[in-house]
């Protein structure tokens, strides 16, 4: 299930919406309304998935415009590819899958590491929107330069690590959903968690990032 | 139990995914390894500071359109992304797009074709006779451009030339006043009375509208700049005030800080002389 405020919208679970009947349609549901034609139902999961899909594209490539594309693309493939879905995996990991295979690709184009976006300076009049009544300025700059510093740390992963990070910590998908996803031992997504880990914690700490903003002291 | 360090025992109880006996028996181990219980207490931290990344929020409003009607998947699909999402998320943008587009289109054409009209450039020359419309910024009177004839030409034949002349454009004129809007686009078009098919008339518009589209685009741009230049122009003169502000505030507090100290050390020193 998401983590970080990317739950899919119009649902209570990830894979339940409430209707306005009060009724609730799992994915599963509306896979098999869209498999039969019904356009309206596919839409209802893009609805509902495009923001997790969106996030997973952001942080593996890094750049607003192309993870809007691979979002879109994700989306158009799925619905092409409908009919060769079987369900033997839940419809959003089959997504994650897609998404995954055309970050791949956009990386494989671009020939080189990601990077992802973060502006250099901190823009005031941004932050002043973000503003709630519990959250000074202070603060608010400090938790922007905090989440930069996290995505430059990130885009340094190799992309396995990094991929893998996200899909756990973000995405808060299993260990077996991200070897099952990754193709790879169980074991190695653990491996690659951990060392993917600790180069985040060293890179944050060399950053200026104190052990106690590490320990959530702070 | 184990009894040496282990990174994936260590990484599945960072996210609980141990059993309840596992998870005993790894803590048990936690008690006896300050390395890993260092790992484990940084790991933690680090999670909490990994959860400020966040994503942008853009307003991706995606939608499948089917272009084929009664179409299935795997039929020929778009998927569109709206500026601001619509009210009704299934709402076709073609519903509000399309008269928008075709109003647009046609306000182009009549402000051509009425440009064009205004614009009638007749000419006279050794190369005979021509008619432009246009933005030409100086249009010849056709008084004013007739040759005299080279020696040895038959003044006969130029006359003859000349009456020809002053006939069709009598026609032009007459035919210039009529509300016809193609044939005025025709000569937007070509600068000559020849005629243009559909085909061509439809490339013309479009150029006009990419042209217009562009300016548009060009005055946006500059307008954008204008105002992004305006309010960082306002943000730094803010902030300047801010630390300013700020520092006055600072000095105030230390000017105070000082005087209760001193107010402070008196009373204590007042004490002990009073005992």
């Amino acid at each position: 299930m998401p983590q970080d405020g990317q739950t899919p919208r119009g649902a209570s679970k990830p894979t339940e919406n409430v209707t306005s009947l009060g009724m609730a349609s799992t994915d599963e549901e509306l896979v098999a309304r869209s498999m039969g034609g019904d356009l309206d139902s596919f839409n209802q999961l893009v609805l509902r998935w495009e923001r997790p899909i969106y996030a997973l594209a952001y942080r593996v490539i890094g750049r607003e415009d192309d993870a809007r594309d691979v979002c879109q693309e994700t989306f158009l493939r799925a619905f092409r590819a409908l009919g060769g879905f079987k369900g033997q995996a839940k419809f959003s990991s089959w997504l994650y899958r897609i998404t995954l295979n055309l970050c791949r690709d956009w990386i494989r184009r671009q020939r080189r590491q990601p990077v992802a976006q973060a502006p250099e300076g901190v823009d005031l009049l941004d932050l002043a929107t973000e503003t709630t009544p519990a959250e000074s300025i202070e603060d608010l700059v400090a938790r922007r330069e905090l989440s930069h510093a996290v995505a430059r740390a990130m885009a340094s992963l190799p992309d396995e690590q990094r991929t893998a990070i996200i899909l756990k910590e973000y995405h808060g998908l299993t260990f077996q959903e991200i070897a099952d996803l990754l193709d790879c031992p169980l074991s190695t997504v653990k491996t690659r968690l951990y060392q993917g880990l600790t180069v985040l914690r060293r890179q944050l700490a060399g950053a200026g990032l104190t052990g106690d903003s590490l320990t959530g002291r702070s | 139990m184990p009894t040496k360090c282990d990174s994936e025992q260590l990484v599945s109880y960072l996210y609980d995914d141990l059993s309840g006996e596992d998870a005993a028996a790894f803590e048990r181990h936690l008690r006896g390894c300050a390395a890993c219980r260092e790992d484990l207490a940084g790991f933690q931290g680090l999670r909490a500071t990994l959860k400020t990344w966040a994503p942008p929020q853009p307003d991706l409003a995606l939608t499948i359109a089917d272009t084929r009607a009664g179409a299935h998947p795997g039929a020929a699909v778009h998927a569109h992304a709206h500026p601001h999402a619509p009210a009704h998320p299934h709402a076709s943008w073609r519903a509000w797009w399309t008269p928008a587009a075709g109003l647009a289109a046609a306000a182009v054409f009549v402000l051509a074709a009425a440009s064009a009209l205004a614009h009638v450039e007749i000419r006279v020359g050794s190369d005979g006779f021509s008619v432009r419309t246009g933005w030409n910024t100086n249009p010849a009177p056709a008084s004013t451009v007739v040759p005299s004839p080279a020696p040895g030409v038959d003044l006969a034949r130029f006359d003859a030339s000349v009456a020809d002349m002053q006939r069709r454009l009598g026609e032009l004129e007459a035919e210039s006043h009529k509300p016809v809007i193609p044939s005025a686009v025709r000569m937007v078009s070509t600068g000559t009375a020849n005629h243009m098919s559909d085909t061509e008339m439809l490339t013309r518009v479009r150029d006009l509208l990419a042209q217009s589209e562009s300016r548009q685009q060009r005055e946006l741009a500059i307008r954008i700049g204008q105002v992004v230049r305006d309010v960082d122009a306002q943000r730094v003169a803010d902030l300047s005030r801010i630390q300013q502000g700020l520092g006055r505030i600072d000095a105030m507090t230390t000017a105070d800080a000082a005087a209760h100290r001193e107010l402070a050390n008196y009373v204590i020193t007042s004490t002990r002389q009073q005992k």
